[in-house]
């Protein structure tokens, strides 16, 4: 390796200070005396620069919220051995009440495959995945399987003299519903989760949306409580990336044309805070127009506000511009 | 709580007490989400590894040694986090510039000055999401945190030479991308 060839590996050493002072003069003195190398250190300096230039990003409030109220939800507290213990004899005490009452409830379940499911007698032949139940422990199998996961155990003794005790607890199962993607109890869960997502009812918002995106393109699976769900987003979440896909979304649904959906872009063309999704919204009904869809003439006008609107994002009123020149010819 | 190092903040999570939670949120969580916003170029995941991170932090809080600077250790978690999230398949298309076009432009600015500006930074991004993810990660690290390539090693889990062999390489093609080396020579607008 030649002298060239080492100092240009060390020039990152120098832009970050990492070399000892020695070594610092040496690359100095070397740039200095030779054109190639001086000519490189040039182009290191100059883009070190330009990834300064790089804006920082604040995290958007909400999110510390969101974190500080999750601590109480998803961690529990970091306990000293001693508690420790406790907790586990605790645990182990549960277990053993739970076996002694043949309690079962937990696992990875399907439903709409109930021949791989024993249905407990008190269970109602639908489903219902925010049902609180009370089983008598004959019903449940003293089986215990899938080692499930439960919390917040309590012990009850509500009648001394009848021989019962009721052990209360919640568990975390694991659901899958199977279904076309047409059925109403497949689009209803689906149009829950997309409409509670800042609650997070799922880990990832924009997740769900690409999922429904995928299914419900398809000409068959045209529905209008998903266009419905995803106008209700466009007009709640909090993060722009998410209303942004909605928008994209929307655009992409056989059925988007309704008066719902239309008023949701409407609204987020003349109030949304992002640009970015203002400008997808301007897209979203030229892409109406384009498909035959008629727009009311307070539609038009908005575009035409926002085309020449002075203090609009620049990208905005050219695409409202653009938009209305397409609708026009 | 301002007044205390973030070991004697650690301590007292250790103890099972979160009050410092807060604290500890303010001085790290725009380094975070930072690091992995231009990481992942997709702003929700980011925002998702910096829940994640501070939620983590908290429950293995016992894991962390007060030897150790817990800037180093939460970079490790997130670096952990963005590693993963690209891992999965079906992650690697969801890359976005939504962050950048969502920017307020400074008032200061003309539309033209804006726009440039923006163009800058998406070239920027367009050439760190060009790198591979651990000459991204080093870069990042190394650029944007200010850490020591000893610390970047014990984040990345490699040795300082590979830290040294990864920056070196990251900021030739940056180079390339970024200054009057790169093809053309041009650093004109294009309208969106």
């Amino acid at each position: 390796m030649s002298d060239c060839d080492l100092i240009t590996e060390s020039m990152p050493l120098l832009l970050t200070e990492s070399l000892d002072a020695e070594q610092r003069e040496r690359t100095h003195q070397h740039i200095e005396n030779c054109a190639t190398c001086g000519d490189a250190w040039s182009g290191y300096r100059e883009t070190w620069s330009l990834l300064a230039t790089l804006p920082e990003v604040e995290p958007r409030p909400e999110l510390k919220k969101g974190f500080l109220a999750s601590i109480g939800e998803n961690v529990k507290p970091f306990a000293p051995a001693k508690d420790r213990r406790y907790m586990k004899w605790l645990a182990q005490a549960a277990a053993v009440v739970i076996i002694a009452g043949g309690s079962y409830f937990a696992g990875h379940r399907t439903v709409g495959a109930p021949q791989n499911y024993q249905t407990p007698a008190t269970i109602n032949s639908q489903y219902s995945i925010a049902e609180s139940r009370v089983l008598p422990a004959a019903a449940v199998s003293p089986t215990i399987e899938g080692r499930p996961n439960i919390e917040n155990v309590s012990f009850v003794d509500t009648n001394p003299d009848d021989q019962t005790i009721d052990l209360s607890f919640d568990v975390t199962s694991h659901v899958t519903v199977t279904g076309r993607p047409t059925d109403k109890s497949m689009v209803r869960l689906l149009r829950y989760v997309l409409e509670n997502e800042n609650n997070k009812v799922s880990p990832s918002r924009s997740r769900t949306i690409d999922w429904v995106r995928a299914m419900y393109s398809k000409p068959g699976n045209a529905e209008p409580e998903i266009s419905e769900a995803l106008a209700n987003v466009l007009r709640n979440d909090s993060h722009e990336g998410v209303r942004i896909k909605a928008v994209e979304t929307m655009n992409r649904l056989p059925v988007n044309a309704s008066a719902d959906t239309r008023e949701a872009l409407i609204q987020a063309l003349k109030s949304d805070p992002n640009p970015a999704v203002r400008i997808k919204a301007v897209e979203a009904l030229a892409n109406l127009a384009r498909s035959g869809a008629t727009l009311d003439a307070a539609t038009l006008d908005t575009l035409r506000q926002k085309a020449v609107q002075d203090n609009e994002n620049v990208y905005v009123r050219v695409k409202a511009a653009e938009a209305l020149s397409s609708i026009h010819q | 709580m301002k007044h205390l190092s973030d070991q004697e903040l650690m301590r007292i999570v250790q103890a099972g007490d979160y009050s410092p939670a807060s604290e500890i949120y303010d001085r790290y969580s725009s380094r975070i989400y930072n690091f992995a916003y231009r990481f992942l170029k997709n702003s929700e995941a980011a925002e998702d590894a910096t829940q994640e991170v501070f939620v983590k932090m908290m429950k293995h809080a016992n894991q962390f040694h007060g030897d150790a600077k817990l800037s180093t250790w939460l970079f490790s978690i997130t670096a952990n986090w963005c590693r993963d999230y690209l891992r999965k398949a079906d992650n690697k298309t969801k890359e976005s510039d939504d962050v950048l076009v969502n920017l307020p432009a400074p008032a200061e600015l003309s539309p033209e000055r804006t726009l440039e500006q923006r163009e800058n930074e998406r070239r920027i991004q367009k050439a760190l999401g060009a790198l591979t993810p651990e000459q991204r990660e080093a870069i990042l690290l190394s650029r944007y945190q200010g850490l020591s390539y000893a610390e970047i090693a014990q984040i990345s889990g490699c040795s300082e030479g590979a830290v040294k062999t990864r920056v070196f390489r990251a900021m030739e093609t940056l180079k390339k991308a970024l200054t009057s080396e790169a093809s053309g020579g041009q650093r004109c607008l294009t309208a969106i």
